[in-house]
């Protein structure tokens, strides 16, 4: 293994490890998750005849607001404990510092997503098959990748919680129209599954290497 | 060649001036003790010195090298023992330690023998969370020793030692270029032969450990 990847892999496993035994922040996401999905049930006349056309909407609402908790996390802890300075003064290469971090919240998020597609399925009656946990998983990533930049970037902000979602909102987009049409049809609605996945894929690839890149000049100073 | 050698260093936060015109060298194996009152510069030039921060001006060479342009490179020669421990509270002090084992690309067991040194072996699978004040001290201390640094930087790695933290401070420094910030004069006295005394930024003097205890 290259020493990129092993110290990628260290800073995830240290994220997770800190995760399972405090628990901070799955239980957390797991409840807002839940409870955005009652209030949407609630708050919508659901139906069989329009459950599909609002739950990819509700869906892409309840993963966008829980990313930015997972992600705005990632960084707040470490600079809560100081620990991103110690972590920055080794030799380490920022980009795997970075690609760490990015892979801990994004699997973070994956257990979220967990709770979140079959409760869905349960309180909105829409299909949970393959196609709709690609789709979710592939946006993930990319997702990860650009929140956890900024996450980074604002970290050490005073206003850190309002200009995350301001800088990370807008860059999300894509991941939602492109996210949100493969759901559609994976969920029944009529369109071409492999078209928006395709997307997904090529946003993916694009911002895993620009923020990759931009990693370094992130986090050095 | 000297270990650093800064030449008119000077930091700006805004309109102030923390650190003012500052001029060092330091051979292999000196220690040199920073003294001064609370705002005095002491931190913000030994984050300079551990490339932690850039200063607004100036130049600083660290083991002959640029510091402001080579400093990945620089860092692997470097141990900072920062205001703040910096520690993982869920992970255990060994665990810790196997961290930055990985992140300086440093065999696993300098971790047993680092926390024997730094008098952590019977609590090395203690959550850092739960250590003491003292401990996590300590334990930082042992952070920043894991790689075999030439260079030592400590920020006032006193503050919540307890009796027997000069000793472990000689030990680390030992054979090591070391740059400690310190209020405690008899401390500075003990542990290093040269001082420099700032204020507003400034230094005031340096010298030998008698110029200064006079």
């Amino acid at each position: 293994m290259t020493r990129s990847v092993v110290v990628a892999l260290a800073v995830a496993r240290k994220d997770l490890t800190s995760e399972w035994r405090t628990r901070e922040l799955v239980p957390a996401l797991g409840q807002f998750v839940v409870l955005a999905l009652v209030i949407a049930n609630f708050g919508f006349q659901i139906d069989s005849q329009n459950a599909a056309t609002i739950a990819p909407g509700v869906l892409w609402l309840a993963l966008v607001f829980a990313g930015l908790v997972a992600f705005g996390r990632a960084f707040a802890a470490e600079r809560e404990q100081a620990s991103l300075e110690a972590m920055l003064l080794t030799p380490a290469p920022a980009a795997a510092i970075f690609a760490g971090k990015a892979l801990a919240a994004g699997l973070l998020l994956i257990v979220c997503e967990a709770v979140l597609l079959p409760t869905l399925a349960l309180f909105f009656g829409t299909p949970l098959n393959l196609a709709l946990v690609v789709a979710v998983f592939v946006a993930t990533i990319g997702m990860a990748a650009l929140g956890c930049l900024f996450a980074a970037m604002v970290a050490r902000v005073r206003s850190r919680e309002v200009l995350l979602p301001l800088l990370t909102l807008p860059l999300w987009i894509p991941f939602v129209i492109a996210g949100g049409q493969a759901v559609q049809v994976a969920m029944g609605a009529s369109g071409s599954y492999n078209q928006a996945l395709g997307l997904l894929v090529d946003f993916d690839i694009l911002f895993v290497v620009l923020t990759s890149l931009a990693a370094r000049f992130v986090l050095d100073d | 060649m000297s270990t650093i050698v800064a030449d008119q260093l000077s930091q700006r936060f805004g309109s102030d001036l923390a650190l003012d015109s500052v001029d060092l060298a330091l051979d292999q194996g000196d220690h040199l003790a920073v003294l001064g009152d609370n705002g005095a510069g002491k931190t913000t030039l030994l984050r300079i010195l551990a490339t932690a921060a850039r200063p607004t001006s100036g130049r600083l060479e660290i083991f002959g090298l640029d510091a402001l342009r080579e400093r990945k490179r620089l860092r692997g020669r470097i141990g900072f023992v920062a205001h703040a421990p910096g520690l993982y509270p869920a992970l255990s002090a060994a665990e810790n330690l196997e961290f930055f084992c990985s992140l300086q690309g440093v065999e696993r067991a300098r971790v047993s023998e680092t926390l024997a040194l730094v008098g952590l072996a019977d609590v090395a699978g203690r959550p850092a969370g739960r250590l003491s004040r003292g401990e996590q001290q300590r334990l930082a201390i042992g952070r920043a020793i894991l790689h075999d640094p030439r260079l030592l930087i400590l920020d006032e790695p006193d503050a919540s030692l307890d009796s027997g933290g000069a000793d472990l401070l000689v030990k680390v420094m030992q054979g090591r270029t070391a740059v400690l910030a310190t209020h405690d004069h008899a401390l500075a006295n003990r542990l290093c032969q040269r001082t420099l005394v700032l204020r507003n930024g400034r230094p005031l003097g340096a010298g030998n450990r008698l110029r200064v205890v006079q």
